[in-house]
């Protein structure tokens, strides 16, 4: 296995004390302490903005002011950059992997301080040398191989191993198992374990409270902007991290959905949209669900579980490796999102950035969905420009002045007017993927407000999210996916963020 | 919901800076082009003369054909460079399928005058739709399936004249190529239909609406379900059409069809573009800048040839200008997205 590393690994390997760190007036961490020995596997939970990441970027010396102390085997340190961090042995893996996929698996591992000789790469060294270090690991590839052409668990170890030998004696994995199958996620928990003793210390961030509680020894549980409890693995369980994690409502005011909600969903509505086996390369296999008339239909999973590639393929932006799309009880093929579109699909995606053209008028972006049905050849500015002052007026969208530059308008209003494009046009089903997200507490109820009007009017809706919140708050019925499967249906019962977390 | 709602709070030289900031690749131009012509008019007596505004427009006419075809495609973020080849090709077809005189040594086809016309047109829309499918269907950039169909058109302009130089053309093709009607030449006249009709098609139909939205946010637009390769497809041919014509006519205009003739109006076209205001990243611009642009090259080109000057050194100076006006089309482009940004 790996060589244990040189120094005594007495004592703590990194403790932060009193950690604050705000952003322009939003505090994301308040008065944080945290301690992680040596030889430790140390797990972090929390829902999304809890501050995990925050706390992770200090270490890692991304974010370089905050308030608080940090030390580093007993050293107080305060990094500059990213670089320093490096060089007092503090190495990340982030979800997105930074291994370049047009060079071999060698050169990966040597990336950026290949061995020389007379100038020249010497490929040899390199190649021995690596394929010597990743043995010790237990990974057995062939340096010579393009790393883009392995799986993505393999990249991942490829990519830890780096960070390995860097000489990184804390390593942050943040998500590492979210792209992961089941047996790859066994092959890294097995690296992890020669990690770990080789007397390195790992901090291990991540959704699935499984993996975290099946590779952690400490637990630590943060929740808007605290760290909560930190929990030694062995006396603990899902439920009480689920507990902790949602708080059960006696923190801050905010709204959290930890009592029970009913979902009521009506059977009699007809299946507008059906998905049959739908699979989309590594995003997604399987996927089959009905979309009704007059139903809010939620689908929730974490990021990267393959939701966003599904609402794409939904839409014809992808198209499907296998698997069959009906609109209205007829097959359809999707070729591009004009079909989609004509088919009667429309999606909301989660960026606004996607769907609004920044330079234009309010009402041109209001009318280019429905442009066809205004007008055949001639446009008709006149009629377009009432069309968009009724939803102008029915969205309470501000300014309500549609010859204004979109740009001009602020984020919540560009997200209505990216609505307003859609009812426009009244598609049979309405894609919206994170509807809510980032908007302040008035701009949610007045999404939450029109979803129900549609749907109340026979639409069919589907609202796709990683947000708890935003799918318990809008859905009638619950698809949960996780790692590209849909696992768990939810219908005519009662459930709460506790159940829906815990399927997830 | 931070924005204020009563725009008047803003301060008036505020927002009168901000106007000009997002006008400013409108006004560069149209400042050039004064510059320009007041700086000839001192310098040459007989630079500002009718006859010379009429040698001007002459002069531009057949780059002015091509360049409305390609406003189009720029508008949409995409280039065109087999253009020039495929005027070439055209003009070359329609000599083809003309009786040439006995001392011409190409083995043509003769047929009657629409029959060639047509073909040429047919012609120049086949290989504008080869260019639509290598970058629609293949997913080529249109910078590398032009460069290729620059080659392409070339070979079979040479396979066709085969090194010779045909000089006949249908009569309609002479006439509006080379004739005049009441003093004003006809080529002159075409030209203003074309740009009279680029501007209408690209600002009072829907399928101008597609252009502008492909071109500002092609994301955008495929997430509004607009069926962007169909209007990537359609520049294409557009632009190949108009070149098509230009090359025919420019044939006529010149007597005679050669390889290579319409070179020197690939750079010229993308120029006038370019110059005229119309952004290389697409959505902002069109024929009124194009008109713009136009003037500025034709009355660069003339007027150099009106004070004393090396010739040599008016290739030089066509350089510069032109790089003068790509620095202000991306500069403009800066101080748009830096003016939207302010408002957000």
């Amino acid at each position: 296995m790996i060589a244990p590393e040189e120094s005594p690994g007495a004592g703590t390997r990194l403790r932060m004390e009193s950690i604050s760190k705000s952003f322009g007036g939003v505090t994301a961490l308040r008065d944080v302490d945290f301690e992680l020995g040596p030889g430790q596997i140390h797990g972090l939970v929390g829902e999304n903005g809890a501050g995990k990441s925050t706390l992770m970027k200090i270490i890692a010396g991304v974010h370089t002011t905050y308030q608080g102390r940090m030390l580093v085997e007993g050293r107080e340190v305060r990094f500059g950059s990213a670089r320093d961090a490096l060089d007092a042995g503090i190495g990340m893996v982030h979800q997105e992997l930074s291994v370049v996929p047009y060079l071999t698996v060698a050169e990966n591992v040597y990336l950026g301080k290949q061995p020389t000789r007379m100038g020249m790469i010497d490929w040899k060294t390199m190649e021995k040398g690596a394929s010597a270090q990743l043995r010790n690991l237990g990974i057995d590839v062939n340096p010579r191989t393009i790393i883009g052409d392995l799986p993505i668990g393999l990249q991942q170890l490829i990519e830890l191993a780096r960070v390995l030998f860097s000489g990184a004696r804390i390593i942050i994995l943040d998500e590492p198992t979210s792209a992961l199958s089941p047996p790859e996620v066994r092959k890294l928990f097995e690296v992890l374990e020669g990690v770990r003793q080789s007397g390195r210390s790992v901090i291990f961030i991540s959704h699935f409270l499984d993996d975290i509680l099946s590779i952690s020894d400490m637990v630590t549980v943060f929740r808007n902007g605290r760290r909560i409890v930190t929990e030694r693995k062995a006396n603990i369980d899902k439920t009480w991290v689920i507990e902790q994690m949602i708080g059960k409502g006696h923190e801050d005011i905010e709204e959290s959905y930890t009592g029970a909600i009913a979902l009521s969903s009506e059977p009699t509505g007809t299946a507008v949209l059906s998905a049959r086996d739908l699979c989309f390369g590594r995003a997604f296999s399987n996927v089959s669900f009905e979309a009704r008339a007059g139903e809010v239909l939620g689908i929730y999973g974490f990021m990267g579980c393959g939701q966003i590639e599904l609402s794409r393929v939904l839409f014809g932006k992808l198209t499907p490796n296998a698997g069959a799309l009906a609109v209205n009880g007829s097959d359809v093929k999707l070729k591009n999102t004009a079909g989609a579109r004509r088919a009667g699909i429309a999606l909301v995606p989660e960026s606004r950035r996607s769907m609004l053209f920044y330079q234009e008028p309010v009402f041109k972006n209001i009318s280019i969905s429905s442009l066809g049905r205004i007008a055949k050849l001639w446009l008709k500015p006149r009629i377009e420009k009432r069309i968009s002052e009724e939803q102008a007026k029915d969205l309470n969208i501000r300014p309500p002045n549609v010859a204004n530059l979109l740009g001009n308008l602020s984020g919540g209003n560009q997200q209505k007017v990216a609505l307003a494009k859609w009812l426009t046009y009244r598609p049979g089903v309405l894609i919206l993927s994170e509807p809510t997200r980032g908007m302040d507490v008035g701009a949610k109820d007045d999404v939450v407000k029109i979803v129900r009007k549609l749907r109340d009017e026979g639409m069919a809706i589907i609202v796709i999210s990683a947000e708890p919140e935003t799918v318990l708050a809008l859905a009638d019925r619950i698809l949960v996916m996780k790692k590209g499967r849909i696992v768990h249906e939810f219908a005519n019962e009662t459930i709460s963020k506790d159940g829906l977390l815990e399927v997830a | 919901m931070t924005m204020p709602a009563q725009p008047s709070l803003v301060k008036p030289a505020l927002r009168r800076r901000a106007f000009l900031r997002s006008q400013m690749r409108n006004i560069a131009p149209f400042v050039t082009l004064i510059a320009l012509v007041a700086f000839f008019w001192v310098a040459s007596p007989s630079f500002a003369t009718m006859d010379n505004v009429a040698n001007i427009l002459t002069q531009i006419s057949v780059a002015g054909i091509m360049a409305v075809g390609l406003t189009f495609v720029i508008l949409c973020a995409e280039i065109d460079l087999s253009f020039a080849a495929i005027a070439n090709a055209a003009g070359i077809v329609v000599a083809y399928f003309t009786a040439q005189a006995s001392y011409v040594n190409v083995h043509n086809i003769p047929l009657p005058g629409g029959v060639a016309i047509v073909l040429a047109i047919v012609a120049s829309a086949i290989l504008g739709l080869v260019n639509a499918f290598g970058l629609t269907v293949i997913g080529l950039p249109s910078f590398i399936m032009t460069l290729a169909m620059m080659q392409i058109a070339a070979g079979i302009c040479a396979l066709l004249v085969r090194g010779q130089i045909v000089y006949a053309v249908p009569d309609l093709v002479k006439e509006l190529g080379a004739g005049s009607i009441g003093g004003v030449p006809w080529i002159v006249i075409v030209l203003a239909i074309f740009l009279l009709v680029g501007h209408i098609v690209l600002t009072y139909t829907r399928f101008g609406r597609y252009v502008y939205m492909v071109g500002g946010n092609r994301e955008a637009a495929e997430y509004s379900g607009v069926n962007v390769n169909r209007v990537l497809a359609a520049v294409l041919v557009i632009s190949a059409v108009c070149a098509g014509v230009a090359g025919m006519l420019g044939v006529a205009h010149f007597g005679s069809a050669q390889q290579n003739e319409f070179d020197g109006y690939l750079l010229d076209a993308i120029a006038a573009v370019v110059v005229g205001g119309t952004s290389l990243f697409g959505g902002r611009g069109g024929i009124g800048n194009t008109i713009i642009g136009l003037c500025v090259l034709g009355v660069l080109n003339n007027g150099l040839d009106h004070v004393q000057i090396d010739s040599f050194l008016k290739i030089l100076i066509r350089g510069l200008i032109l790089l003068a006006a790509l620095i202000i089309n991306v500069y403009a482009q800066n101080l748009r997205s830096g003016a939207v940004q302010e408002a957000e």
